[in-house]
């Protein structure tokens, strides 16, 4: 007890449990067993170079989203608006472009002010109303759609500019939006480590009640989490309309699905306050690697909507049972 | 012999580890309003629930209705006409009045060879029972547009519903005005004509004159006596109902306590928004340890939230030092060094996904951010210092400060969430039930520590229902009721029995 360094000392494990080795290791387990899988049932055409850089290209979208989405479900909530955010954003600055706007101009408008924006009115609302944020942003997930359809005149835009910045890659292999997400990770990561608003976001999701009573604005960090969240979805809407060289409508319909997915399979508990980024990143390799599998196994692209579904509620399942809150319920 | 509607003989209750009630007796007799009196803890509720069929006695004997019984069901206290409303009202607001009185027992007829809900003559019987009882409402009210008394009387009709003979009320007037408890009151008199028993639980001693007939007292699960509510005093009473050997002291000796220091914290003319407490006024002295006494609900907590900021006041000034405070939020009380120990610590007291580490950083992380706690950046060696220093100075016992902090003992918790304020340097310290289901020796700690942040010039507020607490730690002792401050004792002139006639009896001026 009085030996600093034994206080000190990383924690001890007398016995680890399946829980142990379940909530540190989940997501990397799952992520090679479909390697596995698909390198099995498709040796020839999975487990290629080429292919598994497609795999990292692809995954790209879905990486940025979930990163977002990360922080409502650490909050203990959730956020549906992200796949209309990401049309919305691509539509408004397809627009500006269109307007005579700078490429770096509307990227600006579309990202920043845009992802500002959305996460105020999300985060707001959530403020305001106290409902839950399913709720809120089921609401703005309709909403957002709708302003994207208007103002698209429900056609695709044309956005040719994005292709030059998010369209090459580096050293002519590594694709330019997988570095982006690479990018934009590691800077949450750091600020999920060593910010204080990181921290007290962690504080809030775990228990609110007592964050506000320990003296943390609950308010403003929500408002953040949902800022984030918008700021990732309108970034993954550039990457999405430099791939595309046009703004699509109807772009990122059902993405939240795949952001919500890989936020889970990557850690983050559903009843808020424990998760990474780094894991979810390699959540948002699994859904890639799923959806790749998948199409090259031959089977529809509706096999993946099962899947994808499967996972989600088998491994909030798996959570419930074994994850780090399970032991305080 | 006259005839009793029910007796209780020399009952004894034990949970493991205690005895919840020791050779308590208990009568009804028909048309008498029986007070049931005692503390917090007394047995009121355990005597109450072996009644209503709840809890099975260890051993005494119950008779009812002339048959002797060794324990009673629910279902067997409901068919002998025995009847309790509790505290928290148990009628459904989406439901209509006579919905609400014949729940679970609707009258039914034959229609075309099939049972149907017979709303015709539910209808006609509740609306004999609602002139009977004199609430004036029609059969198809939704519950929910009631007001509180008026959802206690559909209780109480659904009661006579049941052809109950024995009404018990779990504190009745808990949340009523004074003109519903005259309503009550009228109800009650009623009720006692039709020869019906009531058992009567109130805190309220000024009610018991009013309204009883007889009452019994108990204290920490012993019986003490029953009496003729006529022939006693409201001081008799406060003094059947405390009155046990004090714990040993942990306040200045009085020399100490002649001069008062300085004024460390001021609160004048405080009063929530929601108008759980009004115009609250105290100084809280350098050197002193002030205690908040009251019933649950009464006020205490409620005026420590609004000094936190945790909820939003409409009026009120709070200076601390001398220099004038503005608190919006909880983050300008942390700010200004107010640090409040709340009574749930599994609530609002510590984050089960933190390890200690955290949990004990927290308050000076964000101490030294700004905007809320949205800026400024977390050091892991700053953390590991101040967990270090707490854990050694508060004797909290862990393996290593990563453990989570739900590995820990209740004590423990509560230890790390004052290191986590001790850490952040707090100026003045709230404390709400600083030692409940905290084990004993930990309870002296907590006790001595509070005394040793006193001696070094923070201001410490302690918030208690248990009175020997109270009594032995503070020096000044303010009693809430019904949100007002309603009584201030010095520790040499503060006992028990002021401390209870306090909180139950309002001072003649308020």
């Amino acid at each position: 007890m009085d030996d600093k360094n034994v206080l000190l000392s990383a924690k001890p494990k007398p016995k680890k449990t399946f829980s142990d080795y379940w909530s540190r290791y989940s997501t990397v387990i799952i992520m090679v067993l479909m390697v596995i899988v698909f390198g099995i049932l498709e040796p020839q055409a999975f487990m290629t170079s080429k292919n598994l850089i497609k795999v990292i290209e692809q995954s790209a979208i879905t990486i940025l989203l979930a990163c977002g989405e990360f922080f409502a479900i650490l909050l203990g909530g959730i956020d549906l608006s992200v796949g209309s955010t990401m049309a919305l954003s691509g539509v408004v600055a397809s627009r500006l472009l269109g307007f005579g706007f700078s490429t770096w101009a509307a990227m600006f408008v579309g990202i920043l002010l845009l992802g500002v924006l959305v996460g105020t009115i999300n985060g707001g609302l959530v403020n305001l109303t106290n409902l839950h944020p399913f709720i809120i942003t089921l609401g703005t997930q309709s909403i957002f759609r709708g302003l994207t359809v208007i103002l698209s005149d429900s056609r695709p835009v044309p956005a040719t500019g994005f292709t030059q910045v998010f369209g090459g890659k580096l050293f002519g292999v590594v694709p330019i939006p997988i570095l982006v997400a690479l990018l934009v990770a590691a800077i949450l990561t750091f600020f999920t480590l060593k910010c204080k608003a990181g921290r007290n976001l962690y504080a809030i999701g775990g228990n609110k009640q007592a964050a506000w009573f320990a003296g943390i604005n609950v308010k403003r960090h929500t408002m953040l989490a949902f800022m984030i969240s918008g700021v990732c979805a309108s970034l993954a809407g550039m990457v999405n309309i430099a791939r595309l060289a046009s703004a699509e409508p109807a772009a990122g319909t059902g993405y939240e699905t795949f952001a919500i997915a890989s936020a889970i399979i990557g850690g983050t508990s559903f009843f808020g306050g424990v998760g990474m980024i780094p894991k979810v990143v390699l959540g948002g390799l699994i859904i890639g690697i799923i959806n790749n599998g998948i199409n090259m196994v031959g089977l529809s692209s509706y096999y993946q909507q099962i899947a994808m579904g499967s996972l989600i509620i088998l491994a909030v399942t798996l959570d419930r049972f074994f994850g780090t809150n399970s032991r305080k319920r | 012999m006259e005839q009793f509607l029910v007796e209780m003989r020399d009952i004894d209750k034990s949970f493991p580890g205690v005895k919840a009630l020791n050779q308590v007796n208990f009568s009804l007799k028909p048309g008498e309003v029986h007070v049931l009196l005692g503390e917090n803890g007394a047995g009121k509720s355990t005597l109450m629930k072996i009644l209503s069929g709840a809890y099975e006695p260890t051993n005494g004997e119950i008779t009812v209705r002339g048959q002797t019984y060794k324990q009673l069901t629910p279902k067997l206290s409901q068919q002998l006409g025995i009847s309790i409303i509790y505290q928290e009202l148990s009628v459904i607001s989406e439901l209509s009045v006579q919905e609400n009185i014949f729940l679970g027992r609707l009258l039914t007829c034959n229609k075309l060879g099939m049972t149907v809900v017979d709303k015709a003559r539910m209808n006609q019987e509740t609306e004999k029972l609602l002139t009977d009882i004199g609430l004036k409402c029609t059969p198809q009210t939704r519950v929910g547009y009631l007001r509180i008394s008026e959802k206690q009387m559909v209780e109480i009709a659904k009661a006579v519903a049941f052809n109950a003979d024995v009404i018990i009320m779990d504190e009745p007037t808990s949340s009523l005005t004074e003109e519903e408890i005259a309503q009550l009151f009228g109800i009650i008199r009623r009720l006692k004509a039709a020869g019906k028993g009531i058992i009567y639980i109130s805190h309220k001693l000024k009610e018991i004159k009013t309204i009883g007939d007889r009452v019994t007292v108990l204290k920490d699960g012993e019986y003490v006596g029953t009496h003729n509510v006529k022939d006693v005093t409201i001081d008799d009473l406060v003094t059947m109902m405390v009155g046990r050997e004090l714990q040993s002291k942990y306040h200045a000796t009085s020399h100490d306590r002649a001069t008062l220091g300085e004024v460390v914290l001021e609160v004048s003319n405080l009063t929530r928004k929601d108008g759980y407490v009004k115009d609250i006024n105290f100084k809280l002295h350098k050197g002193e340890i002030l205690g908040f006494s009251g019933l649950v609900a009464s006020g205490r907590t409620e005026t420590m939230e609004a000094i936190y900021g945790a909820v939003p006041i409409s009026s009120g000034e709070l200076r601390l030092n001398g220099k004038q405070l503005r608190i919006r939020n909880t983050y300008d009380a942390l700010k200004h060094g107010i640090a409040l120990v709340t009574e749930n610590r599994r609530e609002t007291g510590f984050f089960h996904n933190f390890s200690i580490r955290r949990n004990l950083s927290l308050a000076k992380q964000l101490k030294d951010s700004k905007g809320g706690g949205l800026y400024g950046l977390v050091s892991g060696a700053q953390e590991r210092k101040i967990s270090a220093e707490q854990v050694r100075a508060m004797q909290i016992k862990c393996a290593t400060i990563e453990q989570s902090i739900t590995e820990l003992s209740g004590g423990n918790q509560q230890k790390v969430i004052l290191g986590k304020w001790l850490a952040a340097g707090s100026k003045v310290i709230i404390f709400d039930e600083p030692t409940k289901g905290i084990d004993v020796g930990t309870k002296s700690e907590i006790y001595k520590l509070m005394r040793m942040l006193c001696e070094q010039g923070v201001g410490v507020i302690v918030v208690s229902s248990e009175l020997p607490e109270l009594l032995a730690v503070c020096d000044r002792i303010l009693v809430y009721y019904e949100g007002r401050i309603n009584g201030e004792y010095t520790i040499d002139d503060a006992t028990e029995e002021k401390l209870v006639y306090s909180a139950t009896v309002p001072r003649e001026d308020a």
